[in-house]
């Protein structure tokens, strides 16, 4: 036996609870190895001066009252207690009664499904609640929608989308349009502008065509 | 019975005057009936209602809660409290309590639980109070010969083993405290220190292999 495997057995060999052959086994380990004879002996040491702690009581009349102190916190305790846990623990009570704890599960069950169901109702309500007034608005004017769906999307920008049209292929700014270039600048300044580049557009006043205003805000050079 | 009423009918039953010979001889009679009852048995009366069967579940087991909390905590008021607050525990969760452990291991395990986090709490400031050491100690063979070893002045070195005994204990984490408290100082075996603690066997021997490791180091002046 070698020492990592007698070391744990040190404790069941002083309270004789090995059997004979391990137990001879273990003795000789203890023999044969310093080490493992002084770890042995300091570890019994130990143990009979933790043993001593055991003398260490409370006066004989300090646990007498004990009982009465018990009944009386229980008593504090449930009169302090909330009026739900009154109420939580009549239900629970009742439903320990008897039969009534066979049905205990099946309670808990059907509302724990009641729960679910009211939840993805609620779920169900609120996604349709968006596209029905999309629909409506649709509905009232479809050239706003058609302005929509065709616009480019800009989150800078603070207007209704219904009121954003679409930029011409023609009209498309290219970044420095309306700046003079010089020869040595334009590489640069394309290669800076192009990372947080968005495409100008045109913000309309009503649904015409007209232009109201040239937004250039979202170039930074 | 609801939680209130059995709460009163113990406390009516504690409070019933001793002059009545006629009451009180059938209560007495009662009581030493249930004290013959075993666990199971005094478990069971409790959850349909009565509440002196609690009482004497409660007498049976203070003591032995109260040295293992002590031993844990050092302060025997607060042992006293934490002993007081696991048997109030113990009682409003008796209807749950199906038998699969013995009450004993139950409400062990609820005591110290309750000590590990409430020292978990309190750690940066331990206050001793610590009981007095019983007389007979004085005649313990082992004892004598430790005294022998470390000074002919018993009994101030008494007083001051105590509290090195202490202070190492609280050295120690709160599982590691609670292994040795309950191992080496009070003889429980390996297995019902699992069962209490809710782990392997193994688990609890590790624990305690570490924590010799370190109280062998802490009180190496005495070993």
């Amino acid at each position: 036996m070698d020492c990592k495997k007698a070391q744990p057995l040190f404790d069941d060999l002083s309270q004789n609870r090995l059997d004979s052959e391990t137990a001879v086994r273990v003795r000789q380990h203890l023999t044969d190895c310093t080490d493992c004879r002084v770890l042995a002996q300091r570890a019994a040491r130990l143990q009979r001066l933790l043993a001593l702690k055991c003398y260490e009581r409370p006066a004989p009349e300090y646990l007498d009252d004990f009982l009465s102190e018990f009944h009386s916190r229980l008593m504090a305790e449930t009169q302090r207690a909330a009026w739900w846990e009154c109420a939580l623990g009549r239900i629970d009570s009742l439903l320990v009664v008897g039969t009534m704890r066979v049905w205990r599960y099946g309670v808990a069950s059907a509302m724990g499904v009641a729960v679910v169901v009211g939840v993805m109702w609620m779920s169900v309500c609120q996604t349709n609640a968006p596209d029905s007034a999309a629909d409506q608005t649709a509905a009232a004017n479809p050239s706003l929608v058609l302005a929509d769906s065709q616009a480019t999307p800009s989150p800078s920008h603070s207007a209704p989308d219904a009121l954003v049209a679409p930029v011409p292929a023609s009209l498309q700014a290219v970044p420095g349009d309306d700046q003079p270039t010089t020869a040595g600048s334009v590489d640069l300044v394309q290669t800076t502008a192009r990372a947080d580049y968005t495409a100008p557009r045109y913000v309309l006043d009503t649904v015409a065509v007209t232009p109201a205003s040239y937004e250039v805000s979202s170039f930074h050079f | 019975m609801k939680l209130k009423e059995t709460i009163k009918l113990g406390s009516q039953r504690l409070r019933r005057p001793s002059s009545s010979a006629a009451e009180a001889v059938p209560a007495t009679e009662r009581e030493i009936d249930l004290q013959h009852e075993d666990d199971e048995a005094l478990v069971r009366r409790t959850q349909k209602g009565d509440s002196s069967a609690f009482d004497v579940l409660v007498g049976r087991y203070k003591e032995r809660l109260y040295a293992t909390v002590y031993h844990m905590t050092s302060n025997h008021e607060d042992a006293n409290d934490l002993v007081q607050d696991t048997f109030i525990k113990a009682y409003k969760s008796l209807r749950s309590f199906r038998g699969q452990s013995s009450f004993y291991t139950w409400v062990y395990r609820i005591a110290v639980n309750r000590t590990i986090n409430f020292i978990k709490r309190r750690k940066n400031h331990n206050q001793y109070s610590l009981d007095d050491m019983d007389s007979s100690i004085q005649t313990d063979p082992d004892l004598v010969e430790l005294m022998s070893h470390v000074t002919p002045r018993r009994e101030v070195a008494l007083t001051e083993l105590q509290q090195k005994l202490n202070e190492a204990l609280q050295h120690l984490s709160e599982p590691h405290r609670a292994v040795v408290a309950m191992h080496d100082i009070q003889g429980m075996t390996h297995a019902d220190i699992a069962r209490v603690m809710k782990c392997s066997e193994g688990t609890v021997r590790s624990r305690l292999f570490y924590a010799r490791q370190q109280l062998q180091g802490l009180l190496s002046d005495y070993l």
